[in-house]
């Protein structure tokens, strides 16, 4: 018999915020975290970019300190810093802290799209930009993109396999997916499973921006006129935990991750591919065996790009047919912008807190619908009465994964 | 920043991430926990603040937090 796998606690920081109580109570309500941002950060007078984006203003490490040392999360990246400090949350809420399963039954897996760009980008502006032939000893060891996952380890004594999976924007939803089926395999008994993102710095916006993906406005789901998508940044984590542990322990369950899909399109470095979301949306659906009949929770990929809304919508119509308006889509990129490599695990996590609340947290921004993307979507707060949530997840490069999960 | 103890020892907090309040002069650089990449990341810094490269095996012979310092500021002031 397969091992159900249940979620026992969840942590984020975003621009919505820190802590997913706080989190939620602004996405639900529809108080956007979208605001003007101007790179570099903290130096009006030599601004090179600006536009909207979600941006951490402040974070408040003052308690993970004290637990563990400011050597936890002195000098660290930021990716890395925020990643410690949704997984201290995740593991507190569901009482594992110093729990003897951390020792040797635990594994991390954490998905990040592109590493330190903080601390490359001062490594290189000392090289490039002052011709300076050092840069900092600890360039490496700070910035490398699995960096999240030693000091995760560390921070909370975790010796089993640790991990950090790189599928650009898929990447912490590939990890919750692999965690599922890390524990199903009993190869472990609890998982702390998400991903982290730093990416709102010069050069990791130039490059976006120069790519022709962002907004100039605001993020716009499946809405016309929309532009692009927003960039955001933070962590998001859940702790999975076979459901006898989790019983046997006597946590309370938050929910339980059923499904998992994950495909390749094998088409185009950056253009989605219909035929690969489907499938990917199919397997998931197999993996939990959960008809597409069944009335769901949808928390879309929904960047608000004018080609991967577009195709996205196509998808769900194929997949969903006449039951999709049965569905409820939910899209809060507009809310918390794009967190690349932590995008999958906090609109998971979003999904799972909608479906315990009853509540669908409103797609922001939309402006009218866009005959491509005609879909059920929650445009203001709304009541729900759902089991589950299929998330999506499609990377660039063709890298899909969905994930389900169901009310506990 | 003039080079002073006081000066120098933040600049360990930082980059060593350790309270100042801890660095006590007797304290050993083992004591306190203070590894090879900490002691690096020290003379990156003071290089970046007051221009002096000092080779890491000038403070190889360092034991407690005190000589450490006093070869730093030794170096630093002779500029």
């Amino acid at each position: 018999m397969t091992r159900r796998v249940a979620v026992t606690g969840w942590g984020c920081v975003s621009g919505l915020g820190q802590g997913a109580s706080e989190s939620w109570r602004r996405i639900s309500a529809g108080d956007g975290a979208i605001r003007s941002f101007a790179l570099p950060r903290d130096d009006a007078a030599s601004v090179r970019a600006q536009g909207p984006a979600a941006a951490i203003d402040s974070l408040d490490t003052g308690q993970i300190e004290a637990r563990f040392g400011t050597r936890a999360v002195g000098k660290l990246d930021p990716m890395v810093t925020y990643a410690i400090v949704a997984a201290t949350e995740a593991v507190e809420q569901a009482g594992l802290l110093g729990h003897p399963v951390l020792d040797d039954r635990t594994a991390i897996l954490l998905g990040c799209g592109s590493g330190g760009n903080a601390t490359f980008e001062t490594g290189y502006r000392r090289l490039f930009e002052r011709g300076l032939d050092k840069t900092h000893p600890q360039t490496i060891p700070n910035g490398m993109i699995s960096a999240a996952a030693s000091q995760v380890a560390m921070v909370l004594g975790v010796h089993g396999p640790a991990m950090v999976l790189a599928s650009a924007c898929a990447s912490s939803a590939h990890a919750i997916g692999e965690a599922l089926h890390m524990i199903r395999a009993g190869r472990v008994d609890v998982s702390i499973a998400g991903g982290s993102e730093a990416c709102l710095t010069l050069g990791s916006w130039v490059a976006w921006n120069s790519l022709g993906a962002m907004a100039s406005d605001t993020c716009r789901p499946f809405s016309v006129d929309r532009q692009g998508l927003v960039l955001g940044e933070g962590a998001a984590v859940l702790i999975l935990e076979a459901w006898d542990h989790a019983v046997a322990r006597g946590v309370a369950i938050l929910g339980e991750v059923v499904g998992y899909g994950a495909s390749s399109d094998a088409a185009h470095i950056t253009a989605p591919d219909r035929g690969g979301i489907e499938r990917a949306i199919h397997s998931a659906h197999a993996d939990a065996g959960l008809s597409p009949e069944t009335p769901v929770l949808i928390s879309s990929h929904g960047t608000g790009t004018r080609l991967n809304d577009a195709t996205e919508a196509a998808a769900l119509h194929a997949v969903y047919g006449n039951a999709l308006s049965g569905d409820t889509v939910i899209a809060t990129k507009s809310a918390h912008g794009h967190l690349i490599g932590a995008s999958g695990a906090l609109e998971f996590l979003i999904g799972l807190m909608a479906l315990r609340e009853g509540l669908a947290p409103p797609v922001l921004n939309h402006l009218g619908t866009d005959p491509a993307c005609d879909l059920p979507l929650a445009l203001s707060q709304q009541r729900i009465d759902l089991a589950h949530v299929v998330s999506n997840s499609f990377a660039f490069g063709g890298l899909n994964a969905v994930l389900i999960g169901r009310r506990a | 920043m003039p080079p002073t103890r006081e000066a120098i020892t933040a600049i360990i907090s930082e980059e060593a991430r350790i309270d100042v309040e801890k660095l006590k002069p007797e304290e050993t650089l083992v004591s306190l926990g203070i590894e090879s990449l900490d002691v690096v990341s020290v003379l990156f810094a003071i290089e970046e603040k007051f221009g002096v490269e000092i080779p890491q095996e000038e403070i190889a012979s360092t034991e407690t937090l005190e000589q450490f310092v006093d070869v730093i500021l030794a170096r630093v002031a002779s500029v």
